[in-house]
């Protein structure tokens, strides 16, 4: 056994509260370690030179890298391996960051805290054999749910590169919210104008089938070979695809949950969405007084909604200068919390109304009461500290994004999480920010958190780029990790057999053992824990590695 | 590495699923959130691969505490190794009742996003043992 360790400084993000210089002299008199060294930056390019230095000139067999969480480099780390004519699972990696340097502070039991945990690796990578990653098919197509512009965005990328699309919209037309949507910030285009554009381009394509009114009722599989249960008005329809975009966009927050507001009691307070379509018909008394109020669903810990809706800034200010354009004479106040008109010519957008006479005060709003002559809005004044009434002809509720009704339906139902707004998670905030934790499913627009239509459409095509990247290969690796049966030990109680939930053991009646069908096998290990005779077990998870790393974990070995 | 005293710190040794309580404990790492430092993590495909035996191990070598964390029930990535974890760590507990060991195992559910609720619940298992553990010294 010639095992290297390499451990590295992150920068200081490990340094400050792990002496990384004790830890490797400390390995250094391992019989089986022939190189330990610490390192600022193992992922570098330098890094990576000595990691492959090493590998060339000592001759190593196992490498551990000490660093940051296995979820991180670790594809990295593999084909540098492959690249030194070395099996990429005799890589061993232990996170000594996330779960170490970043949990404790105090230096001299986080040093003592890795080197059990470089202990473990240790003795673990030990164990470790070589294995043959699995090639498996992927089918070049690809299933992408909800007709919105994020969805939209992607099936026009997806379909211009040849890949078959399915897209799936529960209601009966394309467009999501972005259809009812009237003369739109900055363009001046409307919702419908821009969404007709999309689907025209889509409807010529021959590789796109659009499934309007449809759902979907059943979803299994892995990545590359997605099974999915379609259920259209027409019929139950069964497909195969290789991957999932998820852009089922958002639901708009409902003001009658706030009951202070009186929403839908008075036809004179109206939300920013009833306006697209109620704004031409309003009948306001001349020199009318109009009340738009921000946050309306967004930062209130009362309903559990902290996240700002982003949008809905813009969108009032789109609303006062129409109504403002439409009634010039009009006393327009705009009550906000924080004004974030983030956009590129947001803010020159925001003076450019206020230059045109609308007020905006900066105010908490506790209440809108209805009354015969007018509606009466009663808050607080944040700036000077004053608390006000006030009477209006008109009350807009700027309207923030709850996430999708369906959320919950499809988290479960593809198996991927939520974030704790409800809105899905992506599986890495800054680094994978349109991948899901799922392999060959990516989320989209605005169902992973507020966002624009620039910005929606952006997700959707960077999100149909990854897609298409993972896809245009034709194959994909899977990782070997399954269930292996020595037959010498199998004494044939069949217990294995009983208790694997994807079928892939069947028990042979000539030799009286069981066989694992590796194709089938998902790799949880079931098998293994339950297995009276150590016979049957896991690729890559052991039992003599699990069993070592407890001993280096509580150290008794 | 001598100065360093293992009677302060409790070892705990815990088995999280990679899918769901790993990645919430990555998570709680990136965090910055800060739990007891003797919290060991081995990563493991599924809860279901613990076998009952890594568990006993760890007790017999000295760990403080076992706890076995995987996805929360009807989310498991393999449909349904979390109801067997379930079933097995039930009658392994009563196990550890009779020989009076309450507390020192524990099964929780922990999403990939809930690195808050594994912090909570790995600290208050933390606090709970070292409360056991002083009551007994004072006997």
């Amino acid at each position: 056994m010639r095992t290297g360790i390499f451990i590295c400084h992150c920068g200081h993000n490990i340094k400050h509260t792990v002496d990384v210089k004790k830890l490797s002299e400390y390995f250094r008199n391992f019989p089986t370690v022939v190189v330990s060294e610490d390192y600022p930056f193992v992922c570098s390019e330098p890094g990576q030179a000595m990691i492959q230095d090493s590998i060339k000139k000592q001759g190593l067999n196992r490498v551990l890298i000490a660093s940051c969480t296995p979820s991180l480099h670790t594809d990295l780390f593999k084909d540098l391996l492959k690249k030194s004519d070395l099996n990429p699972f005799l890589l061993r990696r232990v996170s000594i960051r996330e779960h170490c340097s970043w949990v404790g502070n105090d230096i001299d039991y986080n040093t003592e805290k890795a080197r059990r945990l470089i202990l473990a690796g240790l003795y673990s990578a030990s164990h470790s054999a070589p294995l043959e990653e699995k090639v498996v098919d992927v089918t070049q197509s690809a299933l992408i749910i909800g007709g919105g512009v994020a969805g939209l965005s992607a099936a026009l990328f997806l379909s211009r590169m040849g890949m078959q699309v399915y897209l799936v919209e529960k209601n009966n037309d394309l467009g999501g919210h972005v259809r009812k949507l009237k003369n739109l910030w900055p363009s001046g285009k409307d919702g419908e104008e821009i969404i007709n554009e999309m689907v025209k381009t889509l409807q010529t394509r021959k590789n796109v089938a659009i499934f309007t009114s449809t759902r979907i009722t059943g979803f299994e599989g892995f990545f590359g070979n997605y099974q999915v249960t379609l259920s259209t008005p027409e019929e139950e329809k069964k497909l195969t695809v290789g991957g999932v975009i998820i852009a089922i966009g958002f639901s708009p927050f409902n003001p009658g949950i706030k009951p202070e507001l009186h929403y839908g009691k008075d036809e004179r307070i109206i939300t920013t969405l009833d306006f697209e379509d109620k704004g031409d018909t309003l009948t306001l008394p001349p020199q009318p007084k109009i009340a738009i109020l921000h946050c309306v669903g967004s930062r209130d810990e009362q309903i559990g909604k902290l996240y700002c809706s982003r949008v809905c800034c813009i969108n009032a200010l789109r609303v006062t200068h129409a109504l403002k354009t439409r009634y010039g004479d009009a006393y327009i106040e705009s009550f906000y919390m924080d004004m974030r008109a983030h956009p590129r010519g947001g803010e020159e957008y925001y003076e450019d109304i206020q230059e045109k006479g609308v007020l905006f005060t900066r105010a908490n709003v506790a209440e809108i009461i209805p009354t015969s002559k007018g509606i009466v809005i009663r808050g607080e004044d944040t700036l000077l500290g004053e608390v006000f009434e006030r009477e209006f002809d008109l009350v807009v509720l700027s309207i923030g994004m709850s996430p999708p009704e369906d959320s919950k339906f499809i988290a479960s139902l593809l198996k991927i999480t939520l974030d704790k707004d409800q809105f899905f998670l992506e599986a890495h905030i800054k680094l994978r920010p349109y991948d899901t934790a799922i392999k060959g499913i990516f989320i989209a627009g605005s169902c992973s958190g507020p966002k624009d239509i620039e910005e929606s459409i952006n997700h959707g095509r960077a999100s149909a780029v990854k897609l298409f990247g993972f896809l245009n290969l034709g194959y994909a690796f899977v990782d070997p990790f399954t269930a292996w049966v020595d037959p010498k030990r199998c004494s044939g109680c069949r217990m294995c057999e009983q208790a694997c939930v994807a079928k892939a053991i069947q028990f042979d009646e000539v030799q009286r053992v069981v066989k694992v069908e590796e194709a089938a096998c998902m790799g949880c290990g079931l098998c293994n824990a339950t297995c009276p005779s150590s016979a049957i077990m896991l690729k890559g998870y052991v039992d003599s590695m699990i069993d070592d790393e407890i001993s280096a974990f509580v150290e008794t070995l | 590495m001598a100065e360093y005293k293992k009677n302060k710190n409790l070892e705990i040794v815990g088995f999280a699923c990679s899918y769901c309580s790993f990645k919430a404990s990555e998570m709680a790492g990136s965090l910055r959130m800060k739990y007891p430092e003797g919290v060991k993590i081995v990563e493991v495909p599924c809860s279901s691969r613990v076998d009952p035996a890594f568990i006993i191990k760890a007790i017999v070598e000295g760990a403080d505490g076992v706890f076995v964390s995987g996805c929360h029930p009807g989310d498991c990535h393999f449909i349904k190794g979390n109801y067997y974890t379930r079933r097995k760590i039930a009658a392994l507990k009563e196990m550890f009742n009779a020989f009076s060991m309450q507390g020192r195992l524990r099964l929780f559910w922990v999403s990939a996003s809930e690195a808050r609720r594994f912090v909570e619940k790995v600290s208050s298992m933390y606090n709970h043992i070292k409360e056991k553990n002083n009551e007994r010294e004072k006997a």
